[in-house]
Protein backbone atom coordinates (compact mmCIF):
# COMPACT_ATOMS: atom_id res chain seq x y z
CA UNK A 1 0.00 0.00 0.00
CA UNK A 2 1.30 3.64 -0.85
CA UNK A 3 0.06 6.24 1.23
CA UNK A 4 1.28 9.72 0.85
CA UNK A 5 0.31 12.70 3.22
CA UNK A 6 1.03 16.35 2.49
CA UNK A 7 3.60 16.33 0.03
CA UNK A 8 4.50 19.61 -1.38
CA UNK A 9 7.67 20.33 -3.95
CA UNK A 10 9.23 23.23 -4.17
CA UNK A 11 12.24 24.07 -7.01
CA UNK A 12 13.81 27.20 -5.09
CA UNK A 13 11.37 29.97 -4.53
CA UNK A 14 9.06 28.39 -6.52
CA UNK A 15 6.34 26.22 -4.83
CA UNK A 16 5.00 23.53 -7.64
CA UNK A 17 3.10 20.75 -5.77
CA UNK A 18 0.64 21.65 -3.29
CA UNK A 19 -0.59 19.08 -0.35
CA UNK A 20 -0.88 16.25 -2.74
CA UNK A 21 -2.35 13.25 -0.48
CA UNK A 22 -3.22 10.05 -1.59
CA UNK A 23 -3.71 6.16 -0.63
CA UNK A 24 -3.40 3.53 -3.18
CA UNK A 25 -4.55 0.42 -1.40
CA UNK A 26 -3.01 -2.99 -2.45
CA UNK A 27 -3.97 -4.26 -6.26
CA UNK A 28 -5.37 -0.62 -6.90
CA UNK A 29 -4.56 1.87 -9.69
CA UNK A 30 -4.96 5.68 -9.24
CA UNK A 31 -4.68 7.51 -12.34
CA UNK A 32 -3.58 10.87 -11.91
CA UNK A 33 -4.72 13.27 -14.61
CA UNK A 34 -3.94 16.41 -15.77
CA UNK A 35 -2.93 18.98 -18.42
CA UNK A 36 1.37 19.43 -19.53
CA UNK A 37 2.70 21.06 -16.39
CA UNK A 38 0.08 20.34 -14.10
CA UNK A 39 2.37 18.82 -11.62
CA UNK A 40 2.26 15.10 -12.48
CA UNK A 41 5.86 14.86 -12.95
CA UNK A 42 6.51 16.31 -10.11
CA UNK A 43 4.49 14.73 -7.76
CA UNK A 44 5.74 11.40 -8.97
CA UNK A 45 9.39 12.23 -8.46
CA UNK A 46 8.49 14.35 -5.16
CA UNK A 47 7.64 10.21 -3.90
CA UNK A 48 10.68 8.98 -5.40
CA UNK A 49 12.52 10.86 -3.04
CA UNK A 50 14.67 12.30 -6.28
CA UNK A 51 13.47 15.73 -5.30
CA UNK A 52 15.35 17.72 -2.49
CA UNK A 53 12.67 20.20 -2.19
CA UNK A 54 10.06 17.47 -1.51
CA UNK A 55 8.24 17.33 2.15
CA UNK A 56 5.15 15.88 3.29
CA UNK A 57 5.03 11.72 4.19
CA UNK A 58 5.54 8.54 2.41
CA UNK A 59 4.93 5.43 3.35
CA UNK A 60 5.37 2.17 1.52
CA UNK A 61 3.26 -1.10 2.63
CA UNK A 62 3.33 0.61 6.62
CA UNK A 63 7.08 1.77 6.59
CA UNK A 64 7.63 5.36 6.58
CA UNK A 65 10.10 6.21 4.04
CA UNK A 66 9.52 10.36 4.45
CA UNK A 67 13.15 11.69 4.18
CA UNK A 68 14.41 8.48 3.06
CA UNK A 69 16.68 9.19 0.02
CA UNK A 70 15.41 7.83 -3.58
CA UNK A 71 18.44 4.59 -3.32
CA UNK A 72 16.81 3.30 -0.32
CA UNK A 73 13.19 3.47 -0.79
CA UNK A 74 13.79 2.08 -4.42
CA UNK A 75 15.23 -1.33 -2.52
CA UNK A 76 12.06 -1.29 -0.04
CA UNK A 77 9.62 -1.77 -2.77
CA UNK A 78 8.62 1.50 -4.03
CA UNK A 79 9.90 1.17 -8.55
CA UNK A 80 9.45 4.22 -9.92
CA UNK A 81 9.43 4.04 -14.20
CA UNK A 82 10.34 7.72 -15.25
CA UNK A 83 8.73 9.36 -18.76
CA UNK A 84 10.38 8.92 -22.01
CA UNK A 85 11.62 5.67 -21.87
CA UNK A 86 14.76 6.06 -19.74
CA UNK A 87 17.25 3.18 -19.67
CA UNK A 88 21.02 3.33 -19.56
CA UNK A 89 22.11 3.71 -22.82
CA UNK A 90 25.18 2.57 -22.57
CA UNK A 91 24.48 -0.70 -20.61
CA UNK A 92 23.22 -3.71 -22.29
CA UNK A 93 19.28 -4.77 -22.00
CA UNK A 94 20.86 -7.38 -19.27
CA UNK A 95 22.70 -5.02 -17.62
CA UNK A 96 19.83 -3.14 -17.53
CA UNK A 97 17.95 -5.30 -15.72
CA UNK A 98 20.65 -6.93 -13.47
CA UNK A 99 20.95 -3.29 -12.33
CA UNK A 100 17.81 -2.99 -10.87
CA UNK A 101 17.53 -6.82 -9.43
CA UNK A 102 17.21 -6.69 -5.96
CA UNK A 103 14.51 -8.01 -3.20
CA UNK A 104 11.78 -5.92 -0.94
CA UNK A 105 12.04 -7.64 1.90
CA UNK A 106 9.14 -9.91 0.43
CA UNK A 107 11.55 -12.05 -1.21
CA UNK A 108 12.45 -12.13 -5.40
CA UNK A 109 8.99 -12.27 -7.46
CA UNK A 110 10.87 -11.32 -10.58
CA UNK A 111 13.53 -12.41 -12.79
CA UNK A 112 14.96 -12.32 -15.83
CA UNK A 113 13.26 -15.54 -17.12
CA UNK A 114 9.67 -14.22 -16.23
CA UNK A 115 10.94 -10.49 -18.18
CA UNK A 116 11.05 -12.45 -21.14
CA UNK A 117 8.06 -14.51 -21.03
CA UNK A 118 6.80 -11.20 -20.53
CA UNK A 119 8.62 -9.70 -23.14
CA UNK A 120 10.39 -11.90 -25.56
CA UNK A 121 11.27 -8.99 -27.53
CA UNK A 122 13.62 -8.37 -25.10
CA UNK A 123 15.31 -11.30 -24.58
CA UNK A 124 16.18 -11.60 -28.87
CA UNK A 125 17.70 -8.12 -27.60
CA UNK A 126 19.75 -8.99 -24.46
CA UNK A 127 22.73 -8.04 -25.49
CA UNK A 128 22.24 -5.01 -27.43
CA UNK A 129 22.57 -1.76 -26.04
CA UNK A 130 19.64 -0.06 -24.57
CA UNK A 131 20.28 3.27 -26.63
CA UNK A 132 20.25 1.45 -29.86
CA UNK A 133 16.64 -0.03 -29.05
CA UNK A 134 13.14 1.16 -30.31
CA UNK A 135 11.13 3.62 -28.30
CA UNK A 136 8.97 1.05 -27.80
CA UNK A 137 11.29 -1.28 -26.85
CA UNK A 138 12.97 0.66 -24.20
CA UNK A 139 9.87 1.41 -23.08
CA UNK A 140 9.23 -2.35 -22.11
CA UNK A 141 12.67 -2.19 -20.58
CA UNK A 142 11.86 0.94 -18.13
CA UNK A 143 9.31 -1.20 -17.05
CA UNK A 144 11.04 -4.14 -16.67
CA UNK A 145 13.72 -2.49 -15.18
CA UNK A 146 11.56 -1.09 -12.13
CA UNK A 147 9.87 -4.77 -12.13
CA UNK A 148 13.29 -6.11 -11.30
CA UNK A 149 13.71 -4.38 -8.13
CA UNK A 150 10.18 -6.88 -6.76
CA UNK A 151 8.34 -3.57 -6.13
CA UNK A 152 5.34 -3.13 -3.91
CA UNK A 153 3.88 0.03 -5.32
CA UNK A 154 5.07 1.44 -8.55
CA UNK A 155 4.99 5.00 -9.96
CA UNK A 156 4.74 5.23 -13.34
CA UNK A 157 4.95 8.41 -15.77
CA UNK A 158 3.44 8.42 -18.90
CA UNK A 159 4.41 4.71 -19.88
CA UNK A 160 2.01 4.99 -23.15
CA UNK A 161 4.17 8.56 -23.87
CA UNK A 162 5.06 7.83 -27.89
CA UNK A 163 4.01 4.02 -28.37
CA UNK A 164 2.02 2.54 -30.80
CA UNK A 165 -1.25 1.70 -30.15
CA UNK A 166 -0.45 -2.02 -29.84
CA UNK A 167 2.50 -1.63 -27.88
CA UNK A 168 -0.29 0.80 -25.39
CA UNK A 169 -2.32 -2.58 -25.31
CA UNK A 170 0.62 -4.41 -23.79
CA UNK A 171 1.14 -1.89 -21.20
CA UNK A 172 -2.51 -1.87 -20.43
CA UNK A 173 -2.29 -5.47 -20.13
CA UNK A 174 0.83 -5.73 -18.24
CA UNK A 175 -0.19 -3.13 -15.35
CA UNK A 176 -3.48 -5.22 -15.07
CA UNK A 177 -1.52 -8.38 -14.32
CA UNK A 178 0.62 -6.53 -11.86
CA UNK A 179 -2.74 -5.06 -10.23
CA UNK A 180 -3.51 -9.01 -9.31
CA UNK A 181 -0.27 -9.46 -8.13
CA UNK A 182 -1.51 -6.77 -5.20
CA UNK A 183 0.92 -4.18 -6.35
CA UNK A 184 -0.17 -0.76 -5.72
CA UNK A 185 0.36 1.87 -9.02
CA UNK A 186 0.02 5.33 -9.24
CA UNK A 187 0.33 6.14 -13.05
CA UNK A 188 0.42 9.70 -14.14
CA UNK A 189 -0.87 9.75 -17.71
CA UNK A 190 -2.07 11.83 -20.71
CA UNK A 191 -3.75 9.03 -22.17
CA UNK A 192 -6.83 9.23 -20.17
CA UNK A 193 -8.54 6.35 -21.94
CA UNK A 194 -6.26 4.10 -21.37
CA UNK A 195 -5.23 5.20 -17.56
CA UNK A 196 -9.34 5.26 -16.44
CA UNK A 197 -9.45 1.59 -18.44
CA UNK A 198 -6.78 0.02 -16.08
CA UNK A 199 -7.48 2.41 -13.18
CA UNK A 200 -9.93 2.07 -10.09
CA UNK A 201 -10.09 5.59 -9.40
CA UNK A 202 -8.31 9.21 -10.74
CA UNK A 203 -7.03 11.86 -9.25
CA UNK A 204 -7.68 14.98 -11.16
CA UNK A 205 -4.41 17.72 -10.86
CA UNK A 206 -4.42 21.44 -12.22
CA UNK A 207 -1.59 24.15 -10.91
CA UNK A 208 -0.20 21.12 -8.43
CA UNK A 209 -3.24 20.76 -6.82
CA UNK A 210 -5.87 17.62 -6.44
CA UNK A 211 -8.87 19.52 -7.79
CA UNK A 212 -10.95 15.89 -7.44
CA UNK A 213 -10.76 12.35 -7.08
CA UNK A 214 -13.25 10.01 -8.25
CA UNK A 215 -13.67 6.12 -9.30
CA UNK A 216 -12.71 5.53 -12.49
CA UNK A 217 -16.24 4.03 -14.02
CA UNK A 218 -17.47 8.05 -13.12
CA UNK A 219 -14.82 9.83 -14.20
CA UNK A 220 -14.76 8.94 -17.75
CA UNK A 221 -17.67 11.32 -18.08
CA UNK A 222 -17.48 13.69 -15.63
CA UNK A 223 -17.45 17.23 -15.72
CA UNK A 224 -13.94 17.62 -13.86
CA UNK A 225 -12.58 15.27 -17.14
CA UNK A 226 -14.14 17.61 -19.87
CA UNK A 227 -12.85 20.37 -18.29
CA UNK A 228 -8.84 19.89 -17.42
CA UNK A 229 -8.30 17.64 -20.10
CA UNK A 230 -10.46 19.63 -22.78
CA UNK A 231 -12.27 16.71 -23.84
CA UNK B 1 68.94 6.96 -36.83
CA UNK B 2 69.22 2.83 -36.18
CA UNK B 3 66.93 0.16 -35.55
CA UNK B 4 68.77 -0.22 -32.10
CA UNK B 5 68.36 3.76 -31.44
CA UNK B 6 64.73 3.54 -32.33
CA UNK B 7 64.01 0.69 -29.95
CA UNK B 8 65.51 2.08 -27.24
CA UNK B 9 63.62 5.52 -27.67
CA UNK B 10 60.62 3.34 -28.15
CA UNK B 11 60.88 1.54 -24.83
CA UNK B 12 61.51 4.83 -23.22
CA UNK B 13 58.37 6.17 -24.91
CA UNK B 14 56.30 3.03 -23.57
CA UNK B 15 57.98 3.43 -19.89
CA UNK B 16 56.71 7.70 -20.35
CA UNK B 17 53.73 6.06 -21.28
CA UNK B 18 53.23 3.69 -18.10
CA UNK B 19 53.32 6.07 -15.53
CA UNK B 20 51.38 8.61 -17.33
CA UNK B 21 48.62 6.13 -18.41
CA UNK B 22 48.15 4.88 -14.88
CA UNK B 23 47.55 8.47 -13.80
CA UNK B 24 45.05 10.04 -16.93
CA UNK B 25 43.45 6.82 -16.25
CA UNK B 26 42.13 7.73 -12.49
CA UNK B 27 41.75 11.31 -13.85
CA UNK B 28 39.82 10.16 -16.74
CA UNK B 29 37.71 7.87 -14.55
CA UNK B 30 36.63 10.38 -12.37
CA UNK B 31 35.73 13.08 -14.87
CA UNK B 32 33.64 10.34 -16.17
CA UNK B 33 31.64 9.17 -13.63
CA UNK B 34 31.61 12.48 -11.71
CA UNK B 35 31.93 15.07 -14.53
CA UNK B 36 34.45 16.86 -12.33
CA UNK B 37 37.72 17.83 -13.83
CA UNK B 38 40.15 17.07 -10.93
CA UNK B 39 43.00 19.54 -10.29
CA UNK B 40 44.27 17.93 -7.26
CA UNK B 41 44.85 14.61 -9.19
CA UNK B 42 48.81 15.72 -9.46
CA UNK B 43 48.38 16.28 -5.63
CA UNK B 44 47.54 12.59 -4.75
CA UNK B 45 50.34 11.68 -7.08
CA UNK B 46 52.84 13.92 -5.44
CA UNK B 47 51.81 12.77 -1.74
CA UNK B 48 52.17 9.11 -3.12
CA UNK B 49 55.30 9.50 -4.84
CA UNK B 50 56.79 10.70 -1.24
CA UNK B 51 55.50 8.51 1.17
CA UNK B 52 57.07 5.85 -1.00
CA UNK B 53 60.18 7.49 -1.08
CA UNK B 54 60.47 8.26 2.33
CA UNK B 55 59.27 4.61 3.27
CA UNK B 56 61.52 2.83 1.13
CA UNK B 57 64.75 4.98 2.21
CA UNK B 58 63.69 3.91 5.78
CA UNK B 59 63.30 0.60 5.25
CA UNK B 60 65.36 -0.29 2.51
CA UNK B 61 65.12 -0.94 -1.55
CA UNK B 62 63.38 -3.94 -1.95
CA UNK B 63 60.96 -5.21 0.54
CA UNK B 64 60.60 -1.41 1.59
CA UNK B 65 59.47 -0.10 -1.65
CA UNK B 66 57.09 -2.47 -1.94
CA UNK B 67 55.29 -2.07 1.34
CA UNK B 68 56.11 1.94 0.53
CA UNK B 69 53.91 1.45 -2.55
CA UNK B 70 50.97 -0.11 -0.87
CA UNK B 71 51.06 2.21 1.64
CA UNK B 72 51.50 5.66 -0.46
CA UNK B 73 48.40 4.33 -2.85
CA UNK B 74 46.37 4.08 0.62
CA UNK B 75 46.92 7.02 1.62
CA UNK B 76 46.13 8.59 -1.74
CA UNK B 77 42.93 6.62 -1.56
CA UNK B 78 41.92 7.81 1.71
CA UNK B 79 42.99 11.44 1.08
CA UNK B 80 41.29 11.25 -2.20
CA UNK B 81 38.11 10.59 0.24
CA UNK B 82 38.16 12.68 2.15
CA UNK B 83 38.68 15.24 -0.59
CA UNK B 84 35.42 13.88 -2.06
CA UNK B 85 33.56 14.10 0.83
CA UNK B 86 34.54 17.22 2.32
CA UNK B 87 35.05 19.18 -1.21
CA UNK B 88 33.06 17.58 -4.26
CA UNK B 89 30.12 16.99 -2.88
CA UNK B 90 29.85 20.86 -2.41
CA UNK B 91 30.14 21.41 -6.66
CA UNK B 92 28.60 18.34 -7.93
CA UNK B 93 26.43 19.47 -10.48
CA UNK B 94 27.68 22.82 -10.75
CA UNK B 95 29.20 24.83 -13.58
CA UNK B 96 33.00 23.04 -14.20
CA UNK B 97 34.31 26.50 -13.13
CA UNK B 98 33.12 26.31 -9.65
CA UNK B 99 34.60 22.55 -9.81
CA UNK B 100 38.19 23.65 -11.08
CA UNK B 101 38.37 26.22 -8.40
CA UNK B 102 37.46 23.96 -5.28
CA UNK B 103 39.76 21.16 -6.27
CA UNK B 104 42.99 23.69 -7.36
CA UNK B 105 42.04 25.02 -3.52
CA UNK B 106 42.90 21.62 -2.31
CA UNK B 107 46.00 21.20 -4.77
CA UNK B 108 47.67 24.32 -3.05
CA UNK B 109 46.84 23.52 0.27
CA UNK B 110 48.34 20.12 -0.28
CA UNK B 111 51.41 21.51 -2.35
CA UNK B 112 51.72 23.95 0.94
CA UNK B 113 51.60 21.11 3.41
CA UNK B 114 53.77 18.87 1.04
CA UNK B 115 56.77 21.32 0.99
CA UNK B 116 56.18 21.69 5.22
CA UNK B 117 56.15 17.95 5.49
CA UNK B 118 58.90 16.53 3.49
CA UNK B 119 60.69 20.27 2.69
CA UNK B 120 61.73 22.14 -0.69
CA UNK B 121 64.68 19.15 -1.74
CA UNK B 122 64.60 16.54 -4.12
CA UNK B 123 64.66 13.07 -3.23
CA UNK B 124 65.21 9.99 -4.85
CA UNK B 125 64.97 6.10 -4.36
CA UNK B 126 67.03 3.35 -5.45
CA UNK B 127 64.89 0.93 -8.06
CA UNK B 128 63.42 -1.98 -6.59
CA UNK B 129 64.20 -4.09 -9.37
CA UNK B 130 67.88 -3.15 -9.99
CA UNK B 131 69.65 -4.33 -13.21
CA UNK B 132 69.17 -4.02 -17.05
CA UNK B 133 68.90 -5.94 -19.92
CA UNK B 134 71.26 -5.60 -23.22
CA UNK B 135 69.57 -5.96 -26.36
CA UNK B 136 70.59 -4.76 -29.98
CA UNK B 137 73.21 -2.50 -28.42
CA UNK B 138 71.40 -0.87 -25.95
CA UNK B 139 70.74 -1.34 -22.24
CA UNK B 140 67.85 -1.39 -21.35
CA UNK B 141 66.50 -0.67 -17.50
CA UNK B 142 64.53 -3.23 -15.65
CA UNK B 143 62.41 -1.27 -13.62
CA UNK B 144 61.63 0.71 -16.75
CA UNK B 145 60.37 -2.88 -18.05
CA UNK B 146 58.29 -3.16 -14.54
CA UNK B 147 56.45 -0.34 -15.75
CA UNK B 148 55.65 -1.05 -18.76
CA UNK B 149 54.26 -4.67 -17.94
CA UNK B 150 52.69 -2.77 -14.66
CA UNK B 151 50.78 -0.33 -16.95
CA UNK B 152 49.45 -3.30 -18.86
CA UNK B 153 48.60 -4.91 -16.03
CA UNK B 154 46.92 -1.91 -14.36
CA UNK B 155 45.12 -1.21 -17.69
CA UNK B 156 43.62 -4.52 -17.73
CA UNK B 157 42.42 -4.48 -14.32
CA UNK B 158 40.65 -1.09 -14.40
CA UNK B 159 38.88 -2.49 -17.82
CA UNK B 160 38.46 -5.39 -16.32
CA UNK B 161 36.62 -3.63 -13.39
CA UNK B 162 34.42 -1.20 -15.79
CA UNK B 163 32.81 -3.94 -17.80
CA UNK B 164 33.29 -7.27 -15.74
CA UNK B 165 31.80 -6.19 -12.51
CA UNK B 166 29.05 -4.84 -10.62
CA UNK B 167 30.67 -1.54 -9.44
CA UNK B 168 32.00 -1.11 -12.81
CA UNK B 169 28.65 -1.41 -13.89
CA UNK B 170 27.70 1.31 -11.52
CA UNK B 171 30.17 3.30 -12.75
CA UNK B 172 29.00 3.25 -16.81
CA UNK B 173 25.64 3.74 -15.72
CA UNK B 174 26.46 6.44 -13.31
CA UNK B 175 27.75 8.09 -16.51
CA UNK B 176 24.66 8.18 -18.44
CA UNK B 177 22.57 8.79 -15.88
CA UNK B 178 23.14 9.23 -12.62
CA UNK B 179 19.53 10.42 -11.31
CA UNK B 180 18.03 7.20 -12.96
CA UNK B 181 20.43 5.01 -11.29
CA UNK B 182 18.94 6.55 -7.53
CA UNK B 183 15.81 5.98 -8.41
CA UNK B 184 16.92 2.31 -9.28
CA UNK B 185 18.42 1.56 -6.04
CA UNK B 186 22.06 2.42 -6.10
CA UNK B 187 23.77 4.73 -3.61
CA UNK B 188 24.94 7.43 -5.78
CA UNK B 189 26.50 9.42 -3.19
CA UNK B 190 28.56 6.23 -2.09
CA UNK B 191 29.30 5.30 -5.52
CA UNK B 192 31.40 8.55 -6.49
CA UNK B 193 33.36 8.19 -3.16
CA UNK B 194 34.18 5.08 -4.44
CA UNK B 195 35.01 5.85 -7.87
CA UNK B 196 36.52 8.98 -6.53
CA UNK B 197 39.24 6.63 -4.11
CA UNK B 198 39.73 4.51 -6.98
CA UNK B 199 41.10 7.60 -9.30
CA UNK B 200 42.88 8.87 -5.94
CA UNK B 201 44.29 5.39 -5.98
CA UNK B 202 45.56 5.27 -9.26
CA UNK B 203 47.00 8.91 -9.31
CA UNK B 204 49.09 7.33 -5.98
CA UNK B 205 49.79 4.36 -8.01
CA UNK B 206 51.14 6.19 -10.68
CA UNK B 207 53.29 8.55 -8.14
CA UNK B 208 54.05 5.47 -6.52
CA UNK B 209 55.80 3.71 -9.37
CA UNK B 210 57.60 6.36 -10.93
CA UNK B 211 59.30 7.13 -7.63
CA UNK B 212 62.46 5.19 -8.55
CA UNK B 213 62.74 6.84 -11.91
CA UNK B 214 62.12 10.42 -11.43
CA UNK B 215 63.63 12.95 -8.83
CA UNK B 216 60.45 13.49 -6.35
CA UNK B 217 59.98 17.23 -5.70
CA UNK B 218 57.11 19.82 -5.00
CA UNK B 219 56.07 20.76 -8.33
CA UNK B 220 55.54 17.61 -9.66
CA UNK B 221 51.98 17.75 -8.99
CA UNK B 222 52.05 20.60 -11.90
CA UNK B 223 54.08 18.80 -14.30
CA UNK B 224 52.33 15.19 -14.14
CA UNK B 225 48.68 17.22 -13.89
CA UNK B 226 49.71 19.18 -17.22
CA UNK B 227 50.59 16.05 -18.98
CA UNK B 228 47.40 14.09 -17.77
CA UNK B 229 45.02 16.51 -19.07
CA UNK B 230 46.90 16.71 -22.60
CA UNK B 231 46.62 13.15 -22.70
CA UNK B 232 43.10 13.02 -21.69
CA UNK B 233 42.23 15.94 -23.96
CA UNK B 234 43.81 13.52 -27.05
CA UNK B 235 42.41 10.34 -26.19
CA UNK B 236 39.13 11.87 -24.82
CA UNK B 237 37.93 12.91 -21.11
CA UNK B 238 35.92 9.74 -19.73
CA UNK B 239 37.50 6.97 -21.71
CA UNK B 240 39.45 4.67 -20.35
CA UNK B 241 41.22 3.57 -23.89
CA UNK B 242 41.65 7.08 -24.70
CA UNK B 243 43.66 7.55 -21.80
CA UNK B 244 45.74 4.58 -22.94
CA UNK B 245 46.20 6.32 -26.65
CA UNK B 246 46.88 9.96 -25.34
CA UNK B 247 49.68 8.43 -23.08
CA UNK B 248 51.40 6.47 -26.00
CA UNK B 249 51.16 9.64 -28.13
CA UNK B 250 52.32 11.58 -25.25
CA UNK B 251 55.22 9.10 -24.21
CA UNK B 252 56.30 8.46 -27.85
CA UNK B 253 56.47 12.29 -28.72
CA UNK B 254 58.50 13.30 -25.59
CA UNK B 255 60.90 10.09 -26.07
CA UNK B 256 61.42 10.83 -29.37
CA UNK B 257 61.12 14.58 -29.39
CA UNK B 258 63.91 14.88 -27.00
CA UNK B 259 66.55 12.35 -28.74
CA UNK B 260 66.15 14.48 -31.55
CA UNK B 261 68.50 17.48 -31.61
CA UNK B 262 66.08 19.49 -34.00
CA UNK B 263 62.89 18.81 -31.99
CA UNK B 264 64.90 18.31 -28.18
CA UNK B 265 64.09 22.13 -27.37
CA UNK B 266 60.26 21.52 -28.83
CA UNK B 267 59.54 18.26 -27.51
CA UNK B 268 56.72 19.18 -24.79
CA UNK B 269 55.58 21.91 -27.32
CA UNK B 270 54.49 19.19 -29.55
CA UNK B 271 52.56 17.67 -26.72
CA UNK B 272 50.48 20.58 -26.98
CA UNK B 273 50.78 21.16 -30.40
CA UNK B 274 48.61 17.71 -30.77
CA UNK B 275 46.41 18.57 -28.02
CA UNK B 276 45.42 21.82 -29.83
CA UNK B 277 45.04 19.88 -33.46
CA UNK B 278 42.85 17.31 -31.92
CA UNK B 279 40.89 19.95 -30.06
CA UNK B 280 40.30 21.98 -33.23
CA UNK B 281 39.37 18.58 -35.10
CA UNK B 282 37.73 16.47 -32.74
CA UNK B 283 36.99 18.62 -29.57
CA UNK B 284 35.79 15.52 -27.54
CA UNK B 285 39.30 14.19 -28.35
CA UNK B 286 39.67 10.73 -30.46
CA UNK B 287 38.28 8.01 -28.12
CA UNK B 288 35.70 10.93 -25.82
CA UNK B 289 31.64 10.99 -26.18
CA UNK B 290 30.35 13.99 -26.26
CA UNK B 291 28.82 15.71 -23.01
CA UNK B 292 25.01 15.27 -22.59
Amino acid sequence: MLKVDGLNVRYGKSHVVFDFSAEVKDGETLAVLGRNGAGKTTTIRGITGLLPGASGRVIVGGTDMSGWPAHRRTRRGLAYVPSGARCFPNLTVVENLDIASHANGDGWTWNKDRIWELFPRLESLRHNLAGGLSGGERQMLAVSRALMGNPRVMLLDEPTEGLAPVLVQSIAALLATLKSTGVSILLAEQNHQMALRVADRAAFIEKGRIVEVLPASRARDSEVLHRILGV
Amino acid sequence: MTPGQVLLFTVGGLSNAAYLFIVAAGLSLVFGALRVINMAHGSLYMIAAFVTVVIANQLGAGLGFWGGLLVAVAVAGAIGGVVEVLVLRRVYGREHLVQLLGTYAVSLVVAGGVRIVFGPNYRTVASPIPGHLDLAGYSYASYSLFMIAGAIVIGAGVWTMLYRTNLGRNIRAAVSDPDLLNATGVNVTRLYTTVFVIGAGLAGLGGSIVAPSQAVGSSIDTDVLVLAFAISVIGGLGSIVGSAVGALIVGMVISFGLVIPQTNPFALAFVFIIMTAVLIVRPRGLFGRPES
